[in-house]
């Protein structure tokens, strides 16, 4: 099966550098590198938009009602009042899209979408996707998606303001913004399903000669399981859309019950008779699972970044691998924990309890084989390292706090509090969005074929690391002082009324996360065209993308490549370097080894002259 | 930093917060301990020149089965223990009798609470009949209804009671958050979930909503009075005479 599709699909096979035109090599293009850097472009844009909506929010928390400084007077009437303070109307839009921003159009594209593209063909040796095409239909329905989901600016109420849950009959009955937003993320998710075929066909069927599925790299693997979760559960969450965009636009009744009393809509189309709780059941039947599909590939990308970098095979390689099965097989039945207090039968709570306790089992397996991998390694801390470092650290915070929400009665008291918040961003910020830092100045070299400033970098990596802490291990306590997620203005109850001065602390905080990754942009924008040229194996590492030029060529390799063995064989025995590339035959091998003891006999014999 | 959780003045919000502070006993000792082998690694295992080599390891399966054993036992430990405390919670048939039921439904952006009348029975109710002028939907025809006392975002209960929430929402999902109480129940139109809960000390208290309901979600506050026996009696037989007083200026009006 090996190789089948290798050399054949492409007319030109290998590496060849004919000329192309600029639409089709920078627009529309069909190759995985290009895709995955318009992917990488695009989300970091996403990246901003979404952060700047997240910091409208923590100004309004902090300082309820006050004048949004320096650009308050230039928003628009919808948004903000005369003042220039954050209107209630607008802040529910804007932690709907800063919900569904980050989640979709930023983590999912860069981790997925970006390393899937550019490291999936590179790292199993192939010259392409099995489906160039679907891969351009994939990257282009994304933009499209995110364009539709933001239109609702130009409706007629906004932006969609239900949450990026999006919960009916809220939803249901809200405006046209809600209804982009649901066309919106059906075309996301057909992204997602063009992306999932393409990479379980092209990890099945495109490998190099020699690769085995079990000398694949962890990036590989998590890419594959993540692939297989998308393919299964996304087509859940289009039925579910399916029926909510009927509930909206049409008035149906899959959601909603008979004669809900909502003064701002025609209701007397609606006939009734759906069940709300429905939707949820549906939701969280993919969008749990997509919380594993926002940190699989992640834990993927740092496993390997820990590996090369602490000079060691990787700890535990086929316990990593059973690991992400099972998380992505328990990451199926696990969904009902965000419905503990959502009025389903308690006793189902009970079944999602022992069910979401177990999955932090195959987390725990991983934390501990990371610790494994750096134990008595050499270890080097660069920027990408660092970022791996802290990804594995706030993992196990993320990891934590969710066994107080898995336990259902701690839930009871913390379910949609900030704790829930804190817990979150710490995946998905201090896990996934580390993890995309770890990846993009890991591959970066590749990518660019230059070396990014690895001063900016560790700059960029600390002012980012202390301050996410600062912003978002404060949420933990708001949560257990029951500050409720999604409120307007706090300071409305009694019992919130002490928090204010940690509500600004976290805004100070957030402000400066925000601002520094800038740092990252200026890094990656200059050296991109500015940097030091890169060499073909910038970090001395053993997988297969580093075998090809950087950047690689249209083609990828310029060589045939046969594969002998796994990608973490470093400091092997074997080998007189640290590294030992998937690709160096025993031949090779035996002459390095000839040509190191002829060296060191040289040396010998020179030595007692001096 | 389990100091910050607000008072807790219900019986069963004892285990909540026992269980609570045991997870986050376990949950510090396991990142202290983890974290403290991490920054030894860090410190210990650095790179000094540039081609040194690593230890060359691949694992080890006995170590692998002991840190997949040890933290299942312990997190399936952790589902049992909670379970029970959960059923306790939750489970329709360890509710211990209720000396008062009230009926609450969630309105953008209010809260209404029911009380039967001074009979003790709730008027029937239908979800067809629920307008805004009648938030519960109870029927006109039956006499049991027509005394049944009805307060908006105010919640008034006896000490050391156990009270029957019965929750249920007009128009979008609300969720039902008595802070003090560890009581939170999402309010789901077109169906009634129960909650109980006994506070073991009077005082004002403060009613949120935990589920977004709009854009004024914010403003759904609600106050619970925890009264003592006497004062609530004296209370709820003052809505006792409003609603008759209502009731029988309502009947003259048609009278007339």
């Amino acid at each position: 099966m090996e190789a089948v599709l290798h050399n054949k699909d492409h007319g030109h096979a290998g590496a060849d550098a004919h000329s192309e035109s600029f639409i089709r090599k920078y627009i529309f293009s069909t190759d995985h590198k290009m895709i995955a850097k318009q992917f990488m472009v695009t989300a970091i844009i996403f990246l901003f938009i979404g952060g700047a909506f997240a910091l409208f929010i923590r100004w309004q928390l902090a300082y309820p009602g006050e004048p949004i400084p320096v650009i308050g007077q230039m928003l628009p009437d919808t948004w903000v009042n005369d003042a220039g303070a954050v209107t209630a109307e607008w802040y529910t839009q804007l932690l709907t899209m800063h919900g569904s921003i980050m989640i979709f159009a930023v983590i999912i594209p860069l981790l997925v979408g970006t390393f899937g593209n550019f490291a999936i063909p590179l790292m199993i040796g192939a010259d392409d996707m099995a489906f160039p095409f679907l891969n351009m239909v994939s990257f282009w329905l994304f933009p499209l998606a995110g364009v539709i989901m933001m239109a609702g600016f130009f409706m007629e109420g906004g932006m969609a303001a239900a949450g990026w849950t999006a919960y009916p009959p809220l939803s249901a009955i809200a405006s046209y913004g809600q209804t982009l937003w649901i066309v919106s993320l059906f075309l996301i998710g057909f992204s997602s399903i063009l992306g999932g075929v393409n990479y379980i066909t092209t990890v099945l069927n495109m490998r190099a000669p020699g690769l085995k599925m079990f000398d694949l790299p962890m990036t590989v693997w998590a890419v594959f399981i993540t692939a297989i979760i998308i393919t299964i559960g996304t087509p859940v969450l289009a039925s579910a859309l399916a029926m909510l965009f009927m509930d909206n636009f049409l008035h149906t009744s899959f959601f909603q019950p008979e004669n809900l009393i909502v003064p701002t809509r025609d209701m007397t189309r609606t006939a009734g008779g759906g069940q709300p709780l429905l939707w949820q059941h549906l939701f969280w039947f993919y969008s749990h699972p997509a919380v594993y599909i926002m940190i699989l590939p992640g834990m993927g990308v740092v496993s390997d970044v820990i590996s090369t970098f602490a000079r060691k095979p990787l700890y535990g390689y086929r316990a990593m691998v059973f690991a992400i099965v099972a998380i992505a097989f328990l990451g199926i039945i696990v969904w009902g924990h965000h419905m503990f207090q959502s009025g389903m039968n308690p006793l189902l709570g009970t079944t999602f309890m022992v069910s979401t306790m177990v999955i932090a089992v195959p987390s725990a397996i991983k934390t501990f084989n990371w610790l494994g991998t750096m134990w008595r390694g050499k270890m080097e801390f660069t920027a990408p390292m660092l970022n791996a470092v802290a990804f594995v650290s706030m993992f196990v915070v993320g990891g934590l706090s969710g066994i107080f929400m898995a336990s259902t009665p701690v839930d009871v008291f913390i379910h949609d509090t900030y704790f829930i918040v804190g817990h979150i961003h710490y995946v998905l910020f201090g896990g996934s969005l580390f993890a995309v830092f770890a990846g993009l100045h890991y591959w970066f070299p590749k990518m660019s074929g230059r070396m990014y400033s690895e001063r900016l970098a560790k700059w960029h990596f600390w002012i980012t690391f202390i301050s996410f802490n600062g912003t978002f291990f404060p949420m933990h306590i708001l949560g257990v002082g029951g500050m409720m997620r999604r409120i307007f203005d706090p300071t409305v109850y009694d019992f919130l009324k002490p928090f204010q001065p940690m509500n600004e602390f976290i805004t100070i905080n957030a402000m400066v996360l925000g601002f520094a990754q800038f740092l990252l942009v200026i890094n990656f924008g200059y050296y991109w065209f500015y940097g030091r040229k890169a060499k073909r194996n910038p970090w001395r590492a053993n997988s297969l993308e580093w075998q090809a030029p950087s950047p690689p060529p249209h083609g990828n390799f310029d060589r045939p490549l046969h594969v002998y063995r796994g990608p973490y064989e470093y400091s092997s025995p074997e080998s007189v370097q640290d590294y030992l590339p998937q690709t160096t035959s025993p031949e090779e091998l035996e002459e390095q080894r000839r040509h190191h003891e002829r060296r060191l006999e040289q040396q010998n014999t020179a030595e007692p002259v001096n | 930093m389990l100091d910050w959780l607000p008072e807790n003045v219900s019986v069963f919000g004892e285990g909540v917060d026992h269980l609570f502070r045991l997870i986050y006993y376990i949950s510090v000792a396991i990142f202290v301990l983890v974290n403290a082998i991490y920054i030894a690694f860090i410190i210990r295992y650095r790179r000094k020149r540039k081609g040194e080599k690593a230890y060359h390891y691949h694992g080890n399966n006995l170590l692998e089965f002991s840190w997949t054993a040890l933290p299942f036992a312990l997190f399936l430990f952790l589902a049992f223990y909670s379970d029970g405390i959960w059923e306790d919670i939750k489970y329709s048939e360890k509710t211990p009798n209720p000396d008062l039921v009230v009926e609450v439904m969630g309105q953008t952006y209010l809260w209404h609470f029911r009380y039967p009348g001074s009979d003790g029975i709730f008027g029937r109710r239908e979800r067809g009949l629920i307008s805004t002028t009648n938030p519960f939907g109870i029927d006109p025809e039956d006499p049991n209804g027509k005394d049944d006392v009805t307060t908006i975002n105010s919640m008034n209960i006896p000490v050391n009671k156990t009270i029957l929430v019965r929750l249920s929402s007009m128009d979008v999902i609300h969720s039902f958050f008595l802070p003090n109480m560890r009581v939170k129940q999402d309010a789901v139109p077109g169906q009634w979930v129960d909650i109980w809960f006994n506070s073991i000390k009077t005082g004002e208290y403060e009613i949120a909503c935990a589920e977004l309901c709009g854009s004024g979600h914010y403003l759904m506050r609600g106050v619970l009075n925890v009264q003592s026996q006497q004062e609530f009696d004296t209370w709820i037989d003052e809505q006792y005479t409003t609603a008759r007083t209502a009731l029988a200026n309502a009947q003259e009006t048609t009278n007339e």
